[in-house]
């Protein structure tokens, strides 16, 4: 049974299909990437899976159960969380209460072992992310990497199987961007599974096992990232592109 | 207690609920402009209702507070006056409160509500809270289909019609009305195409002022027929309520929303009045407050809600 | 007034006078509490009790609104539902004071979240629109059923606190009594809001709801919580006030929109979001109003309201935004400098203790 599987995704906007028939599945222990050109529908994707947008035709399943057009907070508690790619922080709450939100969710706070309290479990998964120092910072005063790892340790917080990071190296300086590679790998070795968003192709290309295409909402390819990057139809479209 | 047959009932219902209806969009409309173009709730549109009241009492009265006589003017330009002078404050409003913080939702709500009270506040001061007669503008009354319309009561939906109708023509041709519907619909994308929405705001605030003001007399000269410092109240209720039946910023929904209303609203209290309740008048917001709060819970968006949509 | 003024405050005391504002808040409660022993005149211990139960309900207000982020323009509906709710029942059951303050507070509970379950799946301005409407509504109820409320006559003659005591002793009782219930529910409200769990997910909630739901919170089930501990608090202030002796009545007004602006100018000018704030600005307005614009300079009542609603535009003119950055003592602790693993094992065994805090 594959952990995630999405069959005949569609919806329209208008009289726009931003997302038509598409369909994958990800499995237990994988990292997929996902690309395709801007306006793909790749965000839409995400939406779709997550219970932020309803999907005019197919079906979300995790773990086999049907989780199509759920409440996002209900996937989220079932183990399927994402990040977004406009990091959305909680502006007037200090860093480490970000992370306290995502606990107190039913799911993070089922996972808070015994004698821990939520705010020593909210300073290790700040370590993780390394911003132990910003801990007691407002969020508003980040800086942008900041917030991008932040959206990392609220996701982390709510003990995901399966994590969808949209585009989490946006905007990312090349330290930043090695920093977290490993830190997704990381987490790829914690039993979290992958699926990513991204436009830095290099990066993807080193952390996925498998790559999925989009293009104009629809599925152009899949499969190994070399063999991705050979397929002809992908370089058209991206002709030109950082390929 | 009543002898009307049911007939005249049906046609007490529909001929009143059409006048009404009438009324009520024109009422309305400035409350979903004023939404529509700048994205503001402007809940100091009652007080704007009330004012133009007021100023028209003040004008036309043939006695004041304090017993003489003020300026005595002709119905006609004392209507006209009221409207521009409430439409001036209505910009002055805009200009000096609303434009610094029109970003932020609930600064303007808060800040709104404390013009509307102040305005209530002042019209105590000023007149105390008597009531003060505003004159039907039109003497007399016509029997149709059994029913006794005054022809105050006609002439303001006759009115309210042509007024609303012009509103439609102005926004769908003339380059004013082309750069609202712009702005309702995309308001970086106006400013770049050079749309000054400063001065477009303060003039839509003005409208949207003066037709309160204008539905202000209307209503009040062909229905109560007094003007107090709480009258706002009433007018508001129904703006919320149509306009959230309708969809804040839609006209189409404005309209559909008022014939709601205005149908729903004289239907139920002459029904009431049928089967013998009497003193059911003041009921006549609370019903569509109830009205309002029961779609909201069906259909949190409103019935066409969109927040832009001035298009027809 | 909101964060600079507060900044400005909090900065003052801390640097200056030296003294951290939990002990402000500390002194200004002692000065409260010995208040009486300087003999005042019964009109001024009615003024600070009034400002007692104000504060009550300023501090409800902004839970809701400036914790959680939901707006509320009617929340005078809590207010007059617990006040007419223990009225009609003490003075036509005759029940004991008692018996119909926690009835009428458990009543208006239960009705806001009856309420509030579906007016709280509306946003933005919609839901200003349904809060408004609700206290109307309600009006329209005590007018229809003008036989039992009296309509727009204030319904009078119940019964009042410590009526079994003598007359020169029942406004300095209750005045007591009150400030208790303040400082109770004060500190109620307090650690609600800065609580780790609940204050932390109010605050998610406003800042970014969808945010909020993408880590799995359940926002309506929140959004419901803080409505009805805004009711809870507000409906005991109005049921309260029902029963104080200088007034022993309930009318219209505790419906009116104006009673919802009350609890809005003494927020504002205390600060949105902080608790302590309205409860200041309750004592700040009831100062203002009662005795610099009354003995002082002897403004009419309809001058103060234009006066005090004028303040707060021009406030919220300068400082839309004037909500305070949340942080709590408890977190500050954990920001002391030492390695990860103490830090982990000191919370757990919760041993630290304060150094004078100064909160952001």
């Amino acid at each position: 049974m594959h952990l995630l599987e999405v069959e005949n995704l569609t919806k329209r906007f208008g009289g726009l299909a931003a997302v038509n028939n598409v369909s994958f599945h990800v499995d237990e222990g994988e990292i997929v990437g996902l690309i395709g050109p801007n306006g793909a529908g790749k965000t839409t994707l995400f939406n779709l899976i997550t219970g932020f947008l309803k999907p005019d035709s197919g079906t979300v399943k995790f773990r086999g159960e049907d989780i199509t057009g759920l409440a996002p907070n209900k996937i989220v508690n079932k183990g399927v969380v994402r990040t977004f790619q406009v990091v959305r922080p909680f502006r007037h709450l200090p860093t480490i209460a970000n992370v306290l939100v995502a606990l107190a969710s039913p799911r993070g706070s089922k996972k808070i072992e015994w004698l821990r309290t939520p705010e020593a479990k909210a300073l290790l998964i700040l370590e993780k992310v390394g911003l132990t120092e910003m801990m007691m910072e407002p969020a508003e005063i980040l800086s942008h990497g900041d917030l991008k790892r932040l959206e990392i340790a609220r996701a982390l917080a709510t003990e995901p199987e399966l994590m969808l990071l949209d585009e989490p190296f946006g905007g990312m300086s090349p330290i930043e961007t090695d920093f977290l590679t490993k830190s997704i790998r990381t987490m790829h070795l914690d039993g979290h599974t992958m699926f990513i968003v991204e436009h830095k192709l290099y990066a993807l290309m080193k952390l996925a096992q498998r790559i999925v295409v989009l293009h104009y909402g629809e599925k152009i390819a899949e499969g190994k990232p070399e063999e991705v990057a050979k397929n002809k139809k992908v370089r058209e479209v991206y002709m030109g592109g950082a390929m | 207690m009543s002898t009307r047959l049911v007939n005249t009932l049906i046609e007490q219902i529909i001929i009143f609920g059409t006048i009404y209806s009438g009324m009520l969009a024109l009422l309305a409309i400035g409350f979903t402009l004023i939404y529509g173009v700048t994205g503001v709730v402007n809940m100091a549109h009652g007080a704007l209702f009330m004012l133009g009241a007021y100023i028209f009492w003040v004008l036309t009265a043939s006695f004041g507070p304090s017993g003489v006589p003020l300026v005595q003017l002709d119905l006609g330009p004392a209507l006209i006056l009221a409207v521009i002078l409430t439409g001036i404050v209505g910009a002055f409003i805009y200009r000096l409160v609303i434009h610094s913080i029109i970003e932020d939702l609930a600064a303007v709500l808060v800040a709104t509500v404390g013009v509307l009270i102040i305005i209530q506040e002042l019209m105590i001061i000023e007149f105390g809270s008597y009531r003060w007669p505003v004159v039907p503008l039109w003497e007399g009354f016509v029997t149709v289909w059994g029913v006794k319309v005054t022809y105050s009561q006609l002439l303001a939906f006759a009115v309210s019609l042509c007024l609303f109708v012009g509103l439609w023509v102005f926004i769908a041709f003339t380059k004013i009305g082309k750069a609202m519907r712009a702005v309702s619909q995309d308001r970086e994308m106006a400013m770049e195409v050079g749309i000054n929405t400063e001065r477009l705001y303060m003039l839509t605030m003005g409208i949207s002022s003066a037709f309160a003001a204008i539905a202000g007399v209307l209503i009040t000269a062909s229905t109560t027929g007094f003007a107090y410092p709480h009258m706002w109240d009433r007018p508001l209720y129904w703006s919320f309520a149509i306009v959230i039946l309708g969809g804040l910023g839609s006209i189409k929904g404005t309209l559909t929303g008022a014939f709601i209303i205005g149908f729903a609203e004289n239907a139920f209290i002459f029904i009431l009045v049928e089967l013998g309740w009497g003193g059911v008048e003041f009921l006549r917001g609370v019903v569509a407050l109830v009205a309002m709060v029961i779609v909201l819970l069906l259909r949190p968006k409103g019935l066409f809600g969109k927040r832009i949509e001035m298009e027809e | 007034m909101s964060t600079y003024l507060r900044r400005a405050y909090s900065s003052f005391a801390t640097h200056i006078l030296d003294i951290p504002p939990r002990l402000l808040a500390l002194l200004f409660l002692l000065l409260l509490l010995a208040f009486p022993l300087t003999k005042p005149r019964s009109t001024y211990l009615i003024i600070l009790t009034a400002a007692n139960m104000g504060a009550i309900f300023a501090a409800s207000w902004d839970l809701l609104v400036g914790r959680c982020g939901q707006m509320n323009l009617g929340h005078a509906l809590f207010f007059g539902t617990g006040a007419y709710i223990t009225a009609l029942l003490n003075f036509h059951l005759g029940w004991p004071i008692g018996v119909t303050i926690p009835l009428a507070v458990l009543t208006t509970v239960a009705i806001a979240v009856l309420v509030g379950f579906p007016s709280l799946r509306v946003k933005g301005p919609y839901l200003a629109l349904v809060t408004m409407a609700l206290p109307l509504i309600a009006t329209g109820i005590v007018f229809y059923f003008k036989d039992w409320t009296g309509g727009e006559r204030p319904l009078s003659g119940l019964d009042h606190f410590f009526s079994f005591l003598p007359y020169e002793q029942w406004f300095i009782a209750q005045y007591y009594f009150t400030l208790l219930l303040l400082v109770v529910s004060g500190i109620i409200i307090y650690k609600i809001a800065n609580s780790h769990k609940i204050g932390v997910i109010f605050v998610s909630i406003l800042d970014d709801e969808l945010s909020s739901r993408a880590s799995g919170i359940n926002t309506t089930k929140y959004k419901l919580m803080a409505f009805a501990l805004s009711a809870l608090f507000a409906s005991l202030a109005g049921a309260i006030s029902a029963h104080l002796a200088h007034l022993r009545s309930t009318d219209i007004g505790m419906l009116s929109l104006t009673t919802t602006f009350l609890a809005v100018i003494m927020t504002i000018f205390g600060g949105v979001g902080t608790i302590y704030g309205p409860i200041a600005g309750a004592f700040i307005l009831q100062f203002l109003q009662r005795y610099v614009l009354v003995e002082v300079v002897e403004v009419e009542t309809h001058w103060q309201m234009i006066i005090f609603l004028g303040l707060i535009v021009v406030l919220i003119i300068k400082w839309p935004r004037g909500i305070a950055k949340f942080t709590t003592d408890k977190l500050e602790d954990l920001a002391e400098e030492r390695p990860i693993e103490e830090r982990g094992k000191h919370i757990w065994k919760r041993e630290r203790k304060k150094k004078s805090s100064h909160e952001g």
